[in-house]
């Protein structure tokens, strides 16, 4: 179709729709049809007109709609537009076109409350719109909703991945909510998605510059550079995009300095032996770095400048850069009335923006005038007196220029204004540090700590780490971290280094503190061609390099680092000591000696503190070299003698308690307590104590009684210290008191605080000994065996739990196994061996004996297996297996050490081959425990029981001779021992039937004061049974009264005990008595063990208690006695329910019967 | 207000003496009586006047008596041994009443109800004052002394150990001194805790309330000086200073106006509450003094005459008129 013709059959088509639309004049298509065809045309007018008709009648057609604004648009008729959009979209909430146009417009026009509405109810009707979806993002962003903005920009960047914008935004976002790592990913999506795109590129630079500064702040320098490696890499990307932003070569220099800031110097590659010059190339290396990031920044600032010199900021950031290249190059101008590069450079910000309070405060930082820097300070204040940082700096100078009360006031006020701030914190703190009130290092030091948490400078590290040395906080992992950090950020200084080493030396890791030490010497060195006067530090740094290469144990390089000290006449106290110290470990004494005496006439020259310490050193070393004689000497020829400080008291009372003909006559010691430090005087009091248990001389066995009552007063002063008390528990249990174990018990605590290992032995020591010691069954538990513990005070402690949570707690400490398998050992006992104990125990040993097996070993731990190889052997002999047991005692005697008492062992393989049956062994063995003699009295009481077994000559009393010699040289109850001797003597006896001697050996046993209940029981039943095998009724008495005592002296009821006496009671007519006691019986047995003979005499009981209320009934009152709960028929059957076997109860039922 | 040195018995025990306690009158004695305990295991009883020994010692406690806590009836006392037994016994016959059982190191000081329906201890290592009926001689409850507020968390080191304890004259109050200085106050009837009294920073030996005044407490400390708090209200309303070493033992006299302290400075002193002054130094003591104790006579307040008591570690005891 031609032109012409086209035009025809347009002009014709419009025609036909006008006809349409009269036809129908409510029907919006022809009128859209029409307005295409005006559109098309080039009508505007009347197109318009036609849309605006169709839209009318159909607010809903978005085709109608979007041409109509398009048309408006295109006019710029924006509010024609916007009220087009609002009538639409108010006639029909289906217009969704409108309100997406209104949502636009609204957006452009920056109302974004209203768009915000307009664009989620346009979204419902288009709600795969990439571009709905980033404007909601906006207008959320811009309103500050940013989580919705993040959502709304996410769902965009979702339903199209290639929207940088929605990229970029939400990435800021993300920056500005502190999502550093995610914003980086959005920015980095954005710069492959757009490669040209600078703002993407500047968005992400600026997002690692972020994340890198959030980096320095937590410490992390190394990522935080890699970061800002990169940033710096994008930035010059972008600056290559659009050279002439100003903002973007900013950015760059803002990256460069941060980096040249923050920089770590690397010494992991670094080996460790390294000389000077690598540490100095490498230190080159790093300034160097630094310097040229900092002059990359410099020229980036220049460039910005250039693009837009008006803005006052780039002036100031450049004098900030200036400034730190000035601090890092070292070269402090000399002509005081010249204007430093900074200074103009910051006065020229000022000059653009005179009333910007931060640009004083810089003019005040940069610049090198006193006079200018407190006029800019006091400017800024001027202008807003609550600028903390004015404050601080302020606060700085004053410091520096010895104001201190002007520096407090300014600190405090800085502090007051913003707790954030460091500079403050530092300051207070190194105000405190200068005072010499008691509290004011730990004020100092909190102080610092603060100012490094909250900016992690290398000053304030350094200086942190000079405060803990000084206030003894080097163990501290805030310390540790601070001062490896200031390592990393100011390698250059010496003081770094020297903290580091010492930081390293407390934690025992000797090797880096020789490192650090040397590195210190290295930058000492390379800081020396500068200034001059620095051999104080060089010859401090050389004293701790020789004190931690001595404690590494290279005596040989201590002693030549002492000694180039020497030849430089520069070895003052502390060198002294070490010099003295690595002689001595070199085995040079005489050197050592004299080296000594050198320190100890310059003991007066010197300080207090160091004095003392010094003199410690000295009697130290002297006892160690020649003995506690000379020490002693040292100490007499004490200058000063009431200004003895703890340690040195420590000292004394230990060389005091070693000497025991010539002690020292030390009054300062007892005088009244002074205001001093608790823990250390308790050890002083403690070796006093010892020292009175070493008594009059050091060859005889501890006197405990003298250390026992000072250390009981002792602890009453000092009563929550637990070195005291696990002192006072040894002791107590080697008295040999008969109740000391319990005492001990009560007197160490598990239960709170952390235990100390220190003293003579751990409280769980004491707790498995005093365990072990008890003589009697302390069993609480009668289901085994009945307590006959006097004392009964073990009864609720429980020490195998104890133990358990020890090995549990520290699963490498043989020690704790041992104690462990001790204790079970006694539980064993007290239980009669039950299977699964003794197998429980046999493990326990082999474990031990199989996780220390090498033969060259501590005479302790030898020892040690001894007693456990003897401990199995009678698990073994009690649970039948006499083979191994002979075996293991074999082996015993194989590793005990020589100095050992053997003696028990050969006791023990005489009670096996007695239980097997061997006699011409077990005499032999007999005899050899006679050979070997034993200073224990319980062995020779065992010896004695054993004497009828092995059927050896009677004649001989040389048991009770041996024993009698015991007994005095330890004398401690002899009384108890002789009553035990007896005992033993008794038991031989009677198992030869040998009564009459058994009876007499017995009642000398009973005869001693105080004797067992167990040994009175015994004797009662002995009597009982001669009277009933000799029919000797005279003995019935003496039986009765022997129960009697022994009653009453038990103080849980011990079975059979009343039975006995109620058939004594009996024997001698006294009902009544009989009665009582059997009653007593049948409460002394737990329930579920009571024998078929005691349900037997309850029936007789109670078959003679009917009797007696058939009798009268008067005796109502015994209604509620025990053996009227049941009949005596019904205690019968019981008895023989229990036992059937026995004839006795069936006779007796059979008479019950036929009565 | 004058001491007067009455009497003074050296070797009372065969070794040092730490705890002293005034038995008050009862119905079937008609005078007060001593009660001493030491370090030789013994607590032994003398007459008011003349220190004449009152009974045979009792034994039983090992390793030595800390504390010494008579009951107000007059009957009974309570003893703490350090092996954490607290033994409470019938003063005249000296047989045990109850044995009360305390973990290794969780009991020191006693002291019973002004009514006597119980008995508080310090709890020592458990950090908590514990209290026993006297009834029954059951555990009631165990008061726990709460970290106070602004203690560095986290400085780890052996906890509270409390030391001393006291119950304000009505019984409404109890409070306890620990060995860090701390002072906890509990609300005696609703046992909860109240708060901390600030200002010693050694360890709190002894403490007391004013007989007069349940608001008055007063404290000794290592520290030297003695504290005046207003329990009650939480304040601390006065500092006596002038012993040269710790502050072993305190107590009040009667009528509340004049405080006896005796310390490691082997002196006992006299202070005057109103004036916040020593007024009197005896120095008859030839070692530390661990314990000073005012008689209260019958007759309530007011009173201002009595006898005072100190017991050392030179093994005497000395005995003062006070008016």
């Amino acid at each position: 179709m031609s032109a012409p013709a086209a035009r025809q059959g347009a002009e014709e088509e419009a025609e036909r729709l006008l006809a349409a639309a009269k036809l129908n004049p409510n029907d919006g298509g022809p009128f859209r049809s029409l307005g295409h065809h005006y559109a098309r045309a080039g009508d505007a007018q009347r197109a318009a007109r036609c849309y605006q008709r169709a839209v009318a009648l159909d607010p809903d057609d978005a085709e109608a709609g979007e041409a109509l604004c398009d048309l408006l648009d295109a006019e710029g008729k924006e509010s024609l537009e916007l009220a087009v959009c609002k009538e639409a979209a108010g006639k029909s909430p289906r217009a969704f076109w409108a309100f997406r146009r209104l949502g636009y417009l609204q957006v452009h026009q920056k109302k974004w409350s209203d768009a915000i509405q307009s664009l989620q109810h346009s979204i419902r009707g288009y709600p795969t719109c990439a571009d709905l979806w980033e404007a909601l993002g906006l207008a959320y962003h811009r309103l500050g909703m940013f989580t919705a903005a993040v959502k709304s920009y996410g769902r965009a960047i979702e339903l199209d991945s290639s929207r940088v914008f929605a990229l970029i935004e939400s990435g800021n976002i993300q920056l500005m909510l502190g999502y550093f790592r995610k914003g980086v990913e959005q920015f980095r999506s954005a710069v492959e998605m757009a490669p040209h795109n600078h703002s993407a590129y500047f968005g992400l630079a600026s997002a690692l510059l972020a994340w890198s500064k959030h980096c320095v702040t937590t410490g992390a320098f190394t990522w935080a550079a890699n970061l800002l490696k990169e940033a710096s890499e994008t930035a010059k990307v972008c600056t290559s995009l659009a050279g002439n932003l100003s903002c973007v070569w900013k950015l760059h220099a803002d990256t460069q300095l941060a980096l040249a800031r923050c920089f770590p110097w690397e010494d992991r590659h670094i080996k460790r032996g390294m000389d000077e010059q690598n540490f100095k190339a490498s230190i080159l290396q790093w300034r160097n770095t630094c310097l040229s990031a900092a002059n990359s920044a410099k020229l980036s600032y220049q460039r910005a400048l250039h693009l837009t010199p008006w803005e006052a900021n780039i002036h100031i950031d450049t004098a900030i850069c200036l400034d730190l290249i000035c601090t890092m190059e070292e070269n402090n101008s000399v002509d005081p009335i010249a204007w430093e590069l900074p200074e103009k450079m910051s006065l020229g910000g000022l000059m653009l923006e005179p009333v910007n309070k931060d640009f004083w405060v810089t003019l005040g930082s940069v610049s090198s005038n006193q006079a200018l820097k407190q006029h800019s300070l006091i400017r800024a204040l001027q202008l807003d007196t609550s600028l903390s940082e004015a404050w601080a700096y302020l606060g700085k100078i004053y410091r520096q220029s010895g104001h201190k009360q002007l520096a407090r006031q300014a600190f405090d006020r800085a502090r007051s204004i913003d707790p954030s701030l460091a500079l403050p914190w530092a300051g207070m703190s190194a105000e405190n540090d200068h005072q010499s009130r008691a509290g004011s290092v730990n004020e100092s030091y909190e102080s610092c700590l603060r100012a490094v948490q909250i900016l992690p400078l290398p000053e304030f590290q350094i200086g942190l780490g000079t405060i803990a040395a000084r206030s003894g906080e080097l163990l501290s992992p805030q310390v540790l971290m601070a001062v490896r950090q200031a390592v990393q950020r100011a390698p250059h200084y010496p003081e770094s280094h020297n903290i580091n080493g010492l930081v390293s030396e407390v934690r025992s890791d000797f090797q880096s503190a020789i490192t650090s030490y040397q590195h210190a010497k290295f930058a000492l060195g390379m800081m020396r061609r500068s200034k001059l006067d620095n051999r104080y530090p060089f010859v401090d740094v050389s004293v701790n390099l020789a004190r931690s290469l001595c404690k590494a144990g290279l005596a040989t390089d201590a002693v030549r680092e002492c000694e180039e000290l020497k030849t430089q006449g520069l070895l003052n106290v502390d060198g002294l000591q070490v010099y003295a110290l690595a002689l001595w470990k070199l085995g040079r004494h005489d050197e050592a000696l004299s080296i000594s005496r050198n320190l100890a006439e310059n003991l007066s020259n010197m300080k207090q503190e160091s004095a003392t310490g010094a003199l410690g050193f000295i009697c130290t070393l002297a006892y160690n070299i020649a003995g506690k004689d000379s020490a002693a000497s040292v100490i007499h020829t004490l200058p000063g003698q009431p200004s003895y400080n703890r340690e040195l008291k420590f000292i004394i009372s230990a060389l005091d308690a070693l000497q025991p003909s010539k002690r020292f006559q030390l009054p300062h010691l007892s005088t009244p307590p002074r205001l001093t430090s608790y823990d250390v005087m308790s050890e002083v009091h403690s070796n006093i104590a010892l020292g009175k248990a070493i008594g009059g001389e050091l060859n005889n066995c501890l006197g405990v009684g003298g250390g026992l009552s000072y250390l009981k007063k002792v602890l009453h002063m000092y009563p929550d210290c637990s070195l005291v008390r696990n002192h006072l528990g040894s002791l107590l249990l080697s008295s040999g008191d008969w109740t000391a174990s319990h005492k001990a018990v009560r007197v160490t605590s598990l239960s709170h605080g952390h235990t100390s290992n220190r003293g003579l032995r751990s409280p769980h020591q004491i707790q498995a000994c005093a365990t072990m010691s008890c003589y009697a069954t302390c069993t609480s538990y009668p289901k085994f065996s009945f307590p006959t513990c006097e004392d009964q005070y073990l009864s609720q402690y429980n020490g195998i739990c104890n133990l358990q949570r020890l090995v549990h707690q520290e699963p490498w400490n043989q020690d704790a196994r041992y104690l462990l398998v001790l204790a079970i050992f006694q539980k064993a006992r007290e239980e009669k061996y039950p299977k699964h104990i003794c197998a429980t125990l046999k493990r326990l040993v082999l474990q031990i004996m199989s996780s220390s097996s090498n033969s060259q070993e501590h005479k302790l731990i030898l020892y040690e297996k001894y007693l456990l190889l003897l401990l199995s052997s009678e698990v073994n002999l009690q649970s039948d297996d006499y083979e191994n047991g002979i075996a293991q005692v074999t082996d015993a005697l194989r590793v005990a050490p020589p100095s050992v008492d053997t003696f028990f062992a050969h006791l023990q393989l005489c009670r096996a081959y007695v239980v097997q049956g061997d006699l011409s062994n077990s005499r032999k063995e007999y005899m050899k425990c006679l050979q070997n003699r034993t200073n224990t009295e319980v062995g020779w009481v065992m010896l004695k029981q054993l004497e009828s077994l092995c059927s050896v000559n009677r004649g001989s009393d040389e048991i009770e001779i041996n024993l009698k010699g015991c007994i005095e040289r330890n004398g401690r109850n002899p009384s108890k021992w002789a009553s035990l001797f007896n005992l033993a003597c008794a038991q031989c006896f009677m198992r030869d039937e040998d009564f009459a001697s058994a009876e007499k050996a017995l009642a000398q046993a009973c005869a001693e004061k105080d004797a067992d209940s167990c040994i009175l029981f015994l004797n009662g039943a002995m009597h009982m049974e001669i009277a009933r095998r000799y029919a000797a009724p005279q003995y019935i008495t003496r039986a009765a009264s022997s129960l009697r005592k022994a009653q009453q002296k038990s103080q849980a009821m011990v079975p059979i005990i009343s039975l006995l006496l109620a058939q004594a009671e009996g024997s001698l007519g006294s009902k009544a008595k009989w009665e009582k006691n059997l009653r007593l019986e049948w409460f002394s047995w737990p329930p579920e063990l009571r024998p078929a003979e005691l349900y037997f005499q309850m029936h007789l009981l109670a078959s003679q208690s009917t009797a007696a209320a058939a009798a009268g009934p008067q005796q109502k009152k015994q209604q509620q006695l025990v053996e009227t709960m049941q009949s005596p028929g019904a205690w019968l059957l019981r008895a023989i329910h229990q036992n059937p076997s026995c004839s006795r109860y069936w006779t007796a039922l059979l008479q019950l019967v036929c009565v | 207000m004058k001491l007067a040195g009455l009497k003074s018995v050296d070797g009372a025990h065969e070794d040092s003496i730490w705890a002293a306690a005034w038995v008050p009158a009862a119905d079937h004695r008609p005078t007060a009586l001593l009660l001493t305990g030491s370090i030789d295991e013994t607590v032994r009883a003398w007459q008011p006047d003349d220190l004449a020994a009152a009974s045979p010692p009792a034994g039983g406690h090992a390793l030595g008596v800390i504390s010494l806590a008579a009951h107000p009836a007059g009957v009974i006392a309570a003893a703490v041994s350090i092996d954490s037994h607290v033994r409470v016994f019938d003063v005249d016959s000296g047989a045990s009443v109850a044995t009360l059982d305390a973990a290794p190191s969780e009991v020191w000081g006693v002291q019973f109800h002004p009514k006597g329906v119980a008995l508080a201890a310090a709890g020592g290592g458990s950090g908590s004052v514990k209290l026993w009926d006297t009834e029954k001689w059951q555990p009631i409850a165990s008061l726990p002394v709460p970290r106070p507020e602004g203690a560095r968390a986290d400085k780890t080191g052996s906890g509270k150990f409390v030391l001393s304890v006291a119950w304000s004259p009505d019984g409404k109050l109890l409070a306890c001194g620990s060995m860090d200085g701390t002072i906890a106050v509990y609300d005696a009837v609703r046992m909860k805790f109240l708060h901390h009294l600030e200002g010693h920073h050694m360890p709190v030996r002894s403490m007391v309330f004013s007989p007069v005044d349940p608001h008055v407490l007063l404290t000794g400390c290592d520290d030297s000086h003695i504290h005046i708090y207003d329990a009650k209200e939480k304040g601390l309303i006065g500092a006596m200073s002038g012993h040269a070493s710790w502050v072993l033992s305190i107590d009040v006299s009667p009528d509340g106006m004049t405080v006896a302290t005796g310390s490691s400075d082997r002196t006992v002193r006299l202070w005057d509450i109103n004036a916040r002054a020593s007024v009197q130094t005896m120095s008859n003591h030839s070692d530390q003094v661990w314990a000073v104790v005012a008689s209260r006579p019958p007759g309530g307040e007011g009173v201002r005459a009595g006898r005072l008591a100190s017991a050392s570690d030179d093994k005497s005891i000395s005995l003062y008129d006070y008016s």
